[in-house]
């Protein structure tokens, strides 16, 4: 039995780890495009743009420890394509790949800007360790930033590059930061801290046109011109299915997969944010750009690979750091939901009720230990008491 | 060498499910009562630093308040991933009603 796993990011890796623990007999090669070790991608935009070169938090072992798990890596090879009648993959380099079950983890890209000058090489992004490195070696003092898009990434880096002394602008054409995955207070919040750090934050603020000229570039916003010298943009992300799409799997922004992870091929599996998950919940096909599902969803595919069930049913949950604060995103943050905040001096925690008062999501503001009785409370759709969630003395478990 | 017993606070002023932590040198250490014993570990996860005493603590387990790795209080063992290397572990006593534990600098 060999089970071929494209794409060496966190997915990859730990769908190849879990299924050697689970079979101690089978071939698994892991394939990489990058020429980096698999890694996993929060320090991008924080540690390594702060110099710092192997922060724990990469989890990057050493190409070594990979045969010393009997696991196979392939890196700097690209797959072109996928023959699933003869179950075989094209590499780059010629190489036809053999396989009797494939996992495809293949991540996600950065969305790219379409308009006039987004070509320029002072335009960047940021998605792997190669971007994050080239970025962290131009940000310097006196450096004049902008960040197109006040997301989490826009935001991290905008942290990180003033840190780093650099004068930065931050673009955004909603009217507040983070819009969509968390409540206006929480936005507030995170606008405080960046304004009070000094930097320049433009909200309402589509950036329409980029002039590259000698020494910079002019940036032509819904609010006028700026000159920057760099422009990073970070405007989410676009999952990597095309070789699914083209090797016939059903693909809708993401490949579509029920709670194992299972294409509509028996035999080929998703894992991670390309993955269009099957939430039985919902009623939908839900896909996820978060460290979590990289982490636990391949606890799904390694057990279907070796044909035990494990469903894929966690409560969604991300977190962000910034300016030495740390905020989790736990559960769903979608319109109309009534927030509630309990504080216990600066540890706050907001918690978002529906119409029958059942919670549905929460904001963790250094106070990660809420997360697992909040969990808890989310998935017993029990209906609560306002008072008593308010009542920071009360302790969440007791809620339970 | 003169044996290292550092008093960490009266026995009976332990609540459940929350550490009580000391700081020697460089070292912070939470200390647990599990019914009626005391179990040190180190207080910073070995995954990313993170102090495991602001984290939820149930049944015998810590949890990380960052990425909600757990760890057992009883074997400092690493319980599941992201981290993946146990919790350095001290030796508890009870001495005139208050709890110590041993730790030897360097």
């Amino acid at each position: 039995m060999r089970t071929v796993i494209v794409g060496a990011g966190q997915a990859g890796r730990r769908t190849a780890e879990l299924l050697r623990g689970l079979d101690a007999e089978r071939e698994i090669l892991l394939i990489g495009e990058e020429a980096e070790p698999p890694y996993d991608r929060p320090p991008l935009s924080k540690e390594i743009l702060l110099g710092e070169k192997q922060p724990p938090g990469l989890m990057q072992r050493a190409a070594g420890a990979y045969a010393e798990q009997r696991i196979e890596l392939l890196l700097g090879c690209r797959v072109t394509g996928i023959d699933l009648a003869a179950r075989r993959l094209d590499a780059d380099d010629g190489e036809r790949v053999p396989f009797d079950t494939l996992v495809l983890a293949t991540g996600a890209r950065a969305r790219r800007l379409r308009i006039p000058g987004a070509e320029d090489p002072r335009v960047l992004t940021l998605r792997s360790m190669a971007d994050a490195r080239a970025l962290g070696a131009r940000l310097r003092p006196g450096l004049r930033l902008a960040v197109a898009g006040a997301g989490l990434i826009g935001l991290e880096v905008a942290a990180s590059a003033t840190k780093l002394g650099c004068l930065v602008t931050v673009l955004e054409a909603a009217d507040r930061v983070m819009a969509r995955c968390v409540p206006e207070a929480t936005s507030a919040l995170l606008d405080g801290w960046h304004r009070e750090a000094g930097v320049a934050l433009h909200l309402s603020c589509p950036l329409l046109s980029i002039t590259p000229g000698e020494a910079s570039l002019r940036l032509s916003t819904g609010l006028g011109d700026i000159e920057a010298d760099l422009l990073l943009v970070a405007i989410g992300a676009v999952p990597n299915d095309e070789l699914a799409r083209q090797a016939g799997l059903p693909v809708e922004d993401g490949i579509l997969v029920d709670e194992s992870g299972r294409t509509s091929h028996a035999q080929v599996f998703a894992a991670g944010e390309v993955a269009r998950i099957w939430r039985p919940a919902l009623g939908q096909h839900v896909r996820y750009e978060t460290w979590q599902v990289a982490q636990h969803q391949p606890v799904a595919v390694a057990h279907a690979l070796c044909g035990a069930e494990r469903p894929y049913d966690e409560i969604p949950w991300h977190w962000t750091n910034q300016y030495g604060r740390n905020i989790q995103l736990l559960g769903a943050h979608r319109a109309g939901l009534e927030w509630i905040a309990r504080a216990e001096g600066d540890r706050q925690t907001v918690i978002g009720l529906d119409g029958d008062a059942r919670v549905q999501g929460a904001v963790l503001i250094d106070n990660g230990r809420d997360a697992t009785p909040l969990r808890r409370l989310i998935a017993s759709g029990k209906q609560m008491e306002r008072a008593r969630l308010r009542d920071g003395s009360v302790a969440l478990r007791q809620l339970c | 060498m003169p044996e290292s017993w550092h008093p960490v606070a009266p026995a009976d002023s332990f609540e459940d499910d929350a550490a009580k932590v000391v700081q020697i040198g460089e070292t912070r250490i939470a200390v647990f009562r599990l019914e009626n014993d005391f179990f040190a570990v180190s207080d910073v996860c070995t995954h990313e630093y993170a102090l495991l005493s602001e984290g939820f603590c149930e049944n015998g387990k810590i949890e990380c308040p960052l990425h909600q790795a757990c760890f057992d209080i009883r074997t400092g063992k690493a319980l599941d991933e992201p981290a993946e290397v146990d919790l350095p572990t001290y030796p508890t006593r009870i001495e005139n009603g208050v709890v110590q534990l041993q730790f030897d600098a360097g």
